[in-house]
């Protein structure tokens, strides 16, 4: 049974609802999909899963772009109902026809949706039917597509999305009427659940299951991070979880020992890990802690736009695929009336062209395609402005969408969180999490002497007790800027010691605790688990992930993993996965800035710290606006 | 060089006319030409402050959740309709008020924007801020503790950005969803934004924020921070967009938007 349907603006009024259901929804599914889902660039998914207050709902959704409406349907999620799609663009081209932006109520619809939905419903229910009987897919497939192409009207939006229908997982028996069509995989799905698990694109699940899943993660985040958390089903995660564990020990062992190594320390200023000798008293090391100046943090950013002369002579090149199709005339006409709905192949070479520039920005492939996806979608159906070019229009709404991800959902104002912890008296514990090599004890000490020029009392605590000569290199650090460090040596739990270190702290005043924890590949289960055991034992306020900004692919599966890890391994199910990025080797990569917007857009969290170069002053605030120019430059 | 010296020779030739021509008229002649001039710059000038004070946009902002599309349906149609979800895009709209209406007297219409709360749409705020008449900030009274923080950040951020504090761009702190009976009251949400914009000042002060460009410091050096220190005028009122009593709202609006 459909649970609910509804139409509502883009600005949030809701038009009509289907009133004859009736069953109010529990929870408050609209707001959660708007919010963590059509907000978070995400619009190009199929669906998304709503669970909380004890419902498990699937929704649903198409935009009417040029119309600036908003169809979303809900239903359980145990009912794979099949019509869903279909009812959803019947509704929507029904209702733009009476659609009249002065008019508010809309009760005339119910007897139309009624007829609709009767339709959609026969019309699933003649497919199952048909497929029951054992006609290969893509007759009948095409059979309902000859039926309805009647009301259709160009609207390609169903038969696009009917073949990467997602399953949850849930019973592997009910997904006889798939409606597999086109780019997505036409195996069956009955028999083998473990390949079907969910991604969120049928384009891509045939060969990598260990591949991250978006949709997957984004329902963790959407769990709410902290607070409203813990309502969720622990169970789903769990069996979730040990689906993916089980398809990777292959992977993982093959890098296992002393990854470090080939991320070998190369001698850097700020990096002591070679200069100081094992005796301990390295007298050499000057105390300079004193003052290197005012930490970049703290500097206005004067950002040069040097990148405005190019912007407006570089949309004419990626113009020339569909140039060349149209004809130059009708295209400059078309510029000129700006009369015609933009459709998808209208808007595919510019989204093409758009993909690949982001992508030689070092943005994930995978997250490039999303973010297209979701471009088009909120593009499709909508009227050309004048004296405007495809390519401009595209260009535009990507630059909003860059900025509504790299904005931060949430304040990332530390030395307020620093003060509120102060007046709880007790000490703000942060911690380092990373891969290998990427700077986590340097970047630890830009953090430690920002925090310093601020008058914030901070202790160090080493609790990388794995790799030789890290404990070390962190007290080199910390007699340099002479703070206090916790250390109990190597061969330690590390999550003990990360509790005593804020034991410590709390005894003495210490108004925030940097946690050092060994870099870890996300792979090295046994090291995750450490990671897991030492954040929920000590309960950090703020989980700082530290990743290179050179990363390209490999941010996707780095965040995602530790992500899910961290859930996965947590005992409560509920603990916060990530809240903060720092990226380092900022100034090393040039314009090739996509891990920033990579790594936001599969964490969610944003980032809160950019470090960028050599010494203690080096650490930065992420410049929205820059970021973004030198992503569509 | 040549050309040069030809329009050196030139310029004076037509400086000394000028000269010339201004010795003939008549001084009275002369002064009123530049009581003319001198008019019609200032009619000019005036024209452009008068309507830049006049502008007739009101605000409404606040975290999303708030009630700030209700109350924009409510203040424009009297009706909340079939209620709302989270706006993805500003309502935008220029009207009578509802109640208003009725009366049937000439009335200036009111450009009202309800700006989204949802912190990824924030930026759409600056593009409103300078041509803001006033701006109400709703807040949701009955989940009010939960937001406080997240409230009194957005409040900050408000009422340091520059065209506010230039503008001295009025506030109304509009404390919503009072219908209920376990809505706070107005003066405990005042003193409790306040509060914590007393903390937000401390650690905002410490951080000359590369991003976020607060150019202005709030309140008074060594003082517990007050909304009677802001710059602008700064004033609370209770209001419930739900069962359309927006009495306080509207009086505000219209002491900014003179009908
Ligand atoms: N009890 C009560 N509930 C209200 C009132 N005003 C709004 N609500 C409810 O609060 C919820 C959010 O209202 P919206 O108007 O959508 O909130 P908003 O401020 O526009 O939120 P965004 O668009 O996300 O910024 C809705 O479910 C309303 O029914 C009120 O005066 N009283
Ligand atoms: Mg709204």
């Amino acid at each position: 049974m459909l649970e609910q349907l509804l139409i509502f603006t883009r600005g949030g009024l809701i038009l009509w609802t289907c009133k004859e259901i009736g069953n109010a929804l529990k929870g408050s599914p609209i707001d959660t999909l708007i919010r963590s889902c059509l907000l978070e660039e995400r619009s190009g998914d199929v669906s998304f899963n709503y669970d909380a207050h004890g419902a498990a709902y699937t929704l649903k959704w198409t935009f009417h772009n040029d119309l600036g409406l908003v169809f979303v349907a809900v239903y359980q999620r145990i009912l794979h109902l099949l019509y869903v799609d279909d009812l959803l663009s019947l509704v929507k081209q029904s209702f733009a026809e009476i659609y009249d932006p002065k008019r508010m109520a809309y009760d005339d619809f119910d007897e139309t949706f009624r007829q609709l939905r009767k339709e959609a419903e026969s019309r699933a229910e003649e497919l199952r039917k048909t497929k029951q009987v054992g006609k290969p897919l893509g007759n009948v497939k095409k059979q309902g597509q000859v039926s309805k192409s009647g009301l259709e009207g160009g609207n390609k939006r169903i038969s696009e999305s009917g073949g990467s229908k997602k399953d949850d997982g849930d019973g592997n028996k009910a997904k006889v009427g798939n409606l597999t069509n086109g780019h997505s995989n036409g195996n069956h799905q009955m028999e083998d659940d473990s390949q079907t698990s969910d991604l969120a694109n049928g384009k891509e699940n045939t060969t990598d299951n260990v591949a991250l899943d978006l949709s997957k993660l984004q329902k963790l985040r959407s769990k709410g991070v902290r607070g409203r958390g813990g309502i969720r089903k622990a169970d789903s995660i769990g069996n979730k979880g040990s689906k993916v564990t089980a398809a990777e020990p292959a992977k993982k062992a093959t890098k296992k020992n002393r990854v470090w190594d080939d991320a070998a320390p190369k001698q850097e200023k700020l990096d002591f890990t070679d200069s100081v000798d094992e005796n301990g008293n390295n007298d050499h090391v000057d105390i300079v802690a004193a003052d290197q100046g005012e930490s970049m943090m703290d500097k206005e950013e004067v950002f040069s736009s040097d990148s405005e002369s190019e912007d407006d002579d570089e949309p004419g090149s990626d113009e020339k695929p569909e140039a060349k199709k149209k004809g130059w005339f009708s295209s400059v006409f078309q510029s000129i009336t700006g009369k015609a709905n933009l459709e998808r192949t209208d808007l595919e070479p510019a989204l093409k062209a758009l993909k690949e520039r982001l992508m030689t920005k070092n943005v994930a492939e995978e997250i490039a395609g999303k973010l297209c996806e979701s471009v088009e979608a909120s593009l499709e159906g909508k009227k050309l402005a004048s004296f405007t070019r495809i390519s401009s229009t595209v260009q535009g709404a990507m630059e909003d969408a860059l900025v509504r991800i790299l904005t931060p959902r949430r304040s990332i104002d530390i030395l307020r969180d620093v003060h509120a912890a102060k007046e709880q008296r007790r000490p703000y514990v942060v911690v380092f999490v990373g891969v290998n090599g990427v700077g986590k004890s340097t970047n630890l000490a830009k953090v430690a002497y920002w925090l310093l020029q601020h008058n914030v009392s901070v202790m160090m605590a080493a609790c990388d007790t794995f790799r030789s000569g890290a404990v070390e290199q962190l007290r080199t650090h910390a007699r340099r800027l002479q703070i206090p460090i916790f250390e109990k040596g190597y061969e330690k739990d590390p999550a003990v010691v990360a509790k005593e270190a804020i034991q410590e702290a709390t005894r003495n005043g210490s108004d925030v605790v940097l946690v050092d924890t060994a870099g870890r590949m996300q792979d090295n289960e046994p090291l995750m688990r450490a990671l897991s055991k030492l954040i929920n034992l000590n309960n950090p306020d703020l989980v700082l992930f530290v990743g290179e900004a050179l990363v390209g692919n490999d941010a996707v599966d780095q965040l995602s993993k530790f992500n899910q890890k961290l859930s996965d391994l947590s005992p409560t199910g509920n603990r916060s996965l990530i809240d903060g990025i720092l990226l380092t080797k900022f100034d090393t990569i040039d314009d090739k800035v996509g891990a920033a917007l990579s790594m936001v857009y599969i964490s969610g969290a944003p980032v809160m710290f950019v470090g960028c170069g050599q010494s203690y002053t080096d650490l930065k605030k992420l410049n929205v606006k820059s970021i973004v120019k030198t992503l569509l430059k | 060089m040549d050309n040069l010296e030809d329009l050196k020779i030139l310029a004076e030739q037509w400086f000394h006319q000028g000269v010339e021509f201004f010795q003939q008229i008549p001084p009275t002649q002369l002064y009123a030409a530049i009581g003319v001039l001198l008019l019609t710059t200032i009619l000019l000038v005036s024209i452009r402050l008068f309507r830049r004070t006049k502008s007739n946009t009101v605000l409404l902002s606040g975290l999303s959740g708030s009630g700030k599309t209700v109350l924009f349906y409510q203040l424009r149609d009297g009706s909340t309709h079939q209620g709302a979800v989270t706006s993805m895009e500003p309502n935008e709209g220029t009207f009578v008020l509802h109640t208003e209406n009725i009366k049937k007297g000439k009335t200036k219409p009111v450009h009202l924007v309800d700006v989204p709360g949802h912190s990824r749409l924030r930026s759409k705020l600056e593009e409103y801020l300078p041509r803001a008449a006033a701006i109400v900030f709703v807040v949701d009274a009955l989940e009010f503790l939960p937001n406080c923080r997240a409230a009194s950040e957005y409040l900050y951020d408000i009422l340091t950005n520059t065209s506010v504090v230039k503008n001295k761009i009025p506030v109304l702190l509009c404390c919503n969803k009072t219908d209920k009976v376990t809505a706070h009251t107005k003066e405990f949400i005042r003193k409790q934004m306040e509060k914590e914009i007393e903390k937000l000042r401390v650690s905002r002060s410490a951080v000359s924020s590369a991003d976020i460009a607060n150019d202005f410091t709030l309140g008074i050096e060594g003082e517990l921070f007050s909304f009677l220190h802001c710059y602008n005028k700064v004033t609370v009122a209770e209001a419930s967009g739900l069962t359309g009593d927006t009495d306080q709202v509207q009086e505000f609006i219209r002491e900014y938007v003179k009908p």
